[in-house]
């Protein structure tokens, strides 16, 4: 039983990331109907900020090498800095690769070429800046807290995974109270449900698209900082295994559903918690797996409304 | 109605077009029976891996091959004209960065990083009959490959049981062993299949086996099923970056016996992965700063002038050797044949000869090479990782 509640206490950490990934997915989605692939890097220029703002040095092998900032924030404003930077970063993604085409009302093939486009120019930039190297964050970074936590009865918990899952958790609480009971929140909706419309009736729909880029890549970079607290920064391509989980999670919620994304998130990481030892390597693979059982009894996801064919 | 599918089309191509193939990819590389192109030195290529996981072990070679670069071109009769790529740290960037360079004309080449590059890029050198010398595969079938496949990366099969041995010197009581390796990765399949050999002779009991794969990053389930069965020791045969992260998660779940890691770890560059956690891993080596030659003293010497008082990595040290063997073989056969105007095929030919024939005093001590290019090599050690109080440095010290 023990061991069953530690897998469990496993999967909804891990479950937590995803989910915080995937709601950027979703953000974006919801009101433009299309994935943004660039979504994995900004999650890693997350990462990187974090490490810059906590002081870290640059490594060897980056055209930066040997530099860091003057100052040294504390992981909580480092955090924060980070997923506003790397908001700014979703924005410039949005006015590069979507705002053209949305223009022209492109073919929504082109947002996914553009976006992947704009996705590996990030990740070639980071390298070029960065280097290839991997980076850790402190450690010691949060004081004098131990490293694990023991929830009794056996159960503990790495002190950072309790931090990702709460700051996951308050994020998703406030995102799902700013979306419904808001007013900017209720015309983003309003927006995702039909553009047209919702310019009709005096919403600025460009204005609530940059909103939705800017919130979701500021939950990219928060999330891709925390993580780099638990596991460190493997290199520019950091973010690749977690968007291909995102978009996992994004179809198993159902497209475009904020509460399926948070469900899937945690779906998808608990199915991975459980999947044997001697399977452990192939978690991956398990947990795609579990989704198409899901999409061949419910093909619209979880939260997802089933497509209305009109006559 | 249902819609008629297309038929399906055959793809027909007269022969003048691929005549016409034919002839743009001769275009596209060198002719082997052309003279080799001594213009800059002798052309030999490096495939690292700069880029991807295994960067961390590409930037500790590429050191070795500058210092090296430095040391042997100075008044040289046939100096060498080296041509770094990089591999990144899979089997496509390997073979790409191979095609390239065998391509561009080069005698020799040395890597790649990744015993599992190896097995995918090597075998094309074998083909196109061009030397390699791996200054860091270690895995079982390396030289096996082909004739024109050499290695100064002693095997794992000589090093890792070493570290075996050392552990239970220093803590007879251990009895229960937990193993993990990534089952996607040539290297760590190949030790840890020497790790559990070793671990069953030494009459432990292993309690567990787990497996990862390279881009993991979280390891708390599988950590969570090895700690349930209350192991004395961890046997890792994983690649640095993941087996930094494994170590830190496995150190804070409470893990509190001992170490032992593998030739993936084998690199300073492991220190900021995972910190003060990397304090008393084990490991053995194919490389000590502390040996006393007059060659490794030098080296250490031009390294530590170098690198702000740093001791060399053994990468540094095996890919300064992999060099020094090269030029030093390169040398003695301009001598004997002189390489000017020779057609490019045999002077790929005679120089993985002349490789393969020689005794070298190198910074891992004398080393030579068997028949099918395996090196021999007289010592080997096993360090202990100690951090210092700042957690982002450390060493390893020698245990005697």
């Amino acid at each position: 039983m023990e061991v069953w509640l530690q897998l469990l206490v496993n999967g909804i950490s891990i479950g937590a990331v995803y989910a915080l990934f995937a709601l950027g997915y979703t953000l974006v989605f919801s009101v433009l109907g299309v994935i943004n692939f660039a979504h994995g890097a900004v999650f890693t220029c997350g990462a990187y900020f974090t490490y810059i703002f906590l002081g870290g040095v640059v490594g060897s092998n980056g055209l930066l090498a040997a530099q860091k900032l003057p100052v040294t924030f504390p992981l909580a404003i480092a955090l924060v800095l980070a997923g506003l930077t790397a908001a700014m970063v979703g924005l410039l993604v949005e006015t590069v690769a979507f705002k053209p085409l949305r223009r022209r009302g492109a073919e929504p093939l082109l947002y996914l070429i553009t976006s992947l486009g704009a996705g590996v120019i990030i990740v070639n930039l980071i390298q070029l800046l960065m280097g290839a190297e991997a980076y850790a964050l402190p450690s010691n970074i949060l004081g004098s807290m131990p490293a694990v936590l023991a929830l009794g009865h056996g159960l503990q918990i790495r002190t950072v995974q309790l931090l990702l899952l709460l700051v996951g958790g308050v994020t998703m609480l406030i995102l799902n109270i700013w979306l419904n009971q808001s007013l900017s929140g209720k015309a983003l909706q309003a927006v995702a449900e039909d553009a047209t419309t919702a310019r009709l009736l005096g919403i600025n729909s460009g204005a609530m698209i940059q909103l939705a880029f800017a919130i979701a890549s500021f939950l990219a970079g928060l999330s891709g900082g925390l993580v780099a607290l638990s596991v460190n920064i493997g290199g520019p391509y950091f973010g690749i295994s977690y968007g291909l989980k995102g978009l996992g999670v994004l179809v198993l919620g159902g497209l475009g559903s904020v509460p399926g994304a948070m469900l899937g998130g945690l779906i998808i990481g608990i199915t991975e918690a459980f999947v044997p030892a001697k399977l452990s390597a192939y978690k991956d693979a398990v947990a795609f797996a579990f989704l198409f059982l899901v999409l061949i009894i419910r093909p619209q996801g979880l939260f997802g409304k089933p497509p209305i064919e009109k006559v | 109605m249902p819609l008629a599918m297309p038929a399906a089309k055959v793809l027909r191509v007269s022969p003048k077009w691929l005549l016409l193939l034919g002839l743009l990819a001769s275009c596209s590389s060198t002719n082997s029976n052309a003279p080799v192109n001594l213009n800059a030195g002798l052309p030999v290529g490096a495939v690292l891996s700069l880029t991807g996981n295994a960067n961390v072990y590409g930037q500790d070679q590429r050191l070795g091959l500058e210092l090296a670069q430095a040391a042997f071109k100075p008044g040289s009769s046939m100096p060498l004209n080296l041509i770094i790529e990089d591999g990144g740290s899979d089997e496509a960037g390997a073979i790409n960065a191979f095609n390239l360079l065998i391509n561009q004309g080069t005698t020799a080449l040395i890597g790649p990083t990744l015993s599992q590059q190896a097995f995918a890029a090597s075998p094309i050198a074998q083909r196109r009959g061009v030397p390699v010398l791996a200054p860091s595969n270690t895995a079982t079938g390396i030289p096996e490959i082909g004739s024109f496949i050499s290695r100064v990366s002693a095997q794992s099969s000589v090093i890792a049981p070493l570290s075996i041995n050392k552990v239970m010197q220093l803590d007879p009581a251990i009895k229960r062993v937990a193993v993990f390796y990534a089952n996607d990765d040539a290297y760590s399949t190949s030790e840890t299949t020497i790790f559990q050999k070793a671990i069953k002779a030494k009459g432990l009991n292993t309690v567990t086996v787990q497996r990862t794969q390279l881009n993991d990053q979280d390891f708390l389930n599988q950590i969570t099923s090895a700690l349930r069965a209350k192991p004395d020791l961890v046997v890792l045969s994983l690649q640095a970056v993941d087996g930094g992260n494994l170590i830190r998660q496995l150190r804070e779940l409470g893990f509190k016996g001992k170490i032992v890691v593998g030739n993936g770890m084998n690199t300073p560059n492991i220190y900021p992965i995972c910190q003060r956690f990397c304090d008393g891993i084990l490991i053995a080596q194919a490389y000590s700063p502390e040996l006393k030659t007059k060659e490794n003293q030098a080296f250490v010497a031009t390294h530590k002038a170098q690198q702000g008082g740093r001791v060399p990595a053994q990468l540094t040290a095996q890919a300064y050797t992999a060099y020094q063997v090269i030029a030093e073989a390169a040398q003695r056969l301009n001598k004997r044949e002189p390489l000017k105007g020779m057609p490019l095929r045999q002077a790929r030919l005679l120089l993985n000869k002349e490789i393969l024939s020689g005794t070298y005093n190198t910074p891992l001590g004398k080393i030579s090479f068997s028949r099918d290019g395996e090196v021999k090599q007289e010592s080997f050690y096993v360090a202990e990782v100690q951090m210092n109080p700042d957690g982002q440095t450390g060493r390893f010290a020698l245990l005697k």
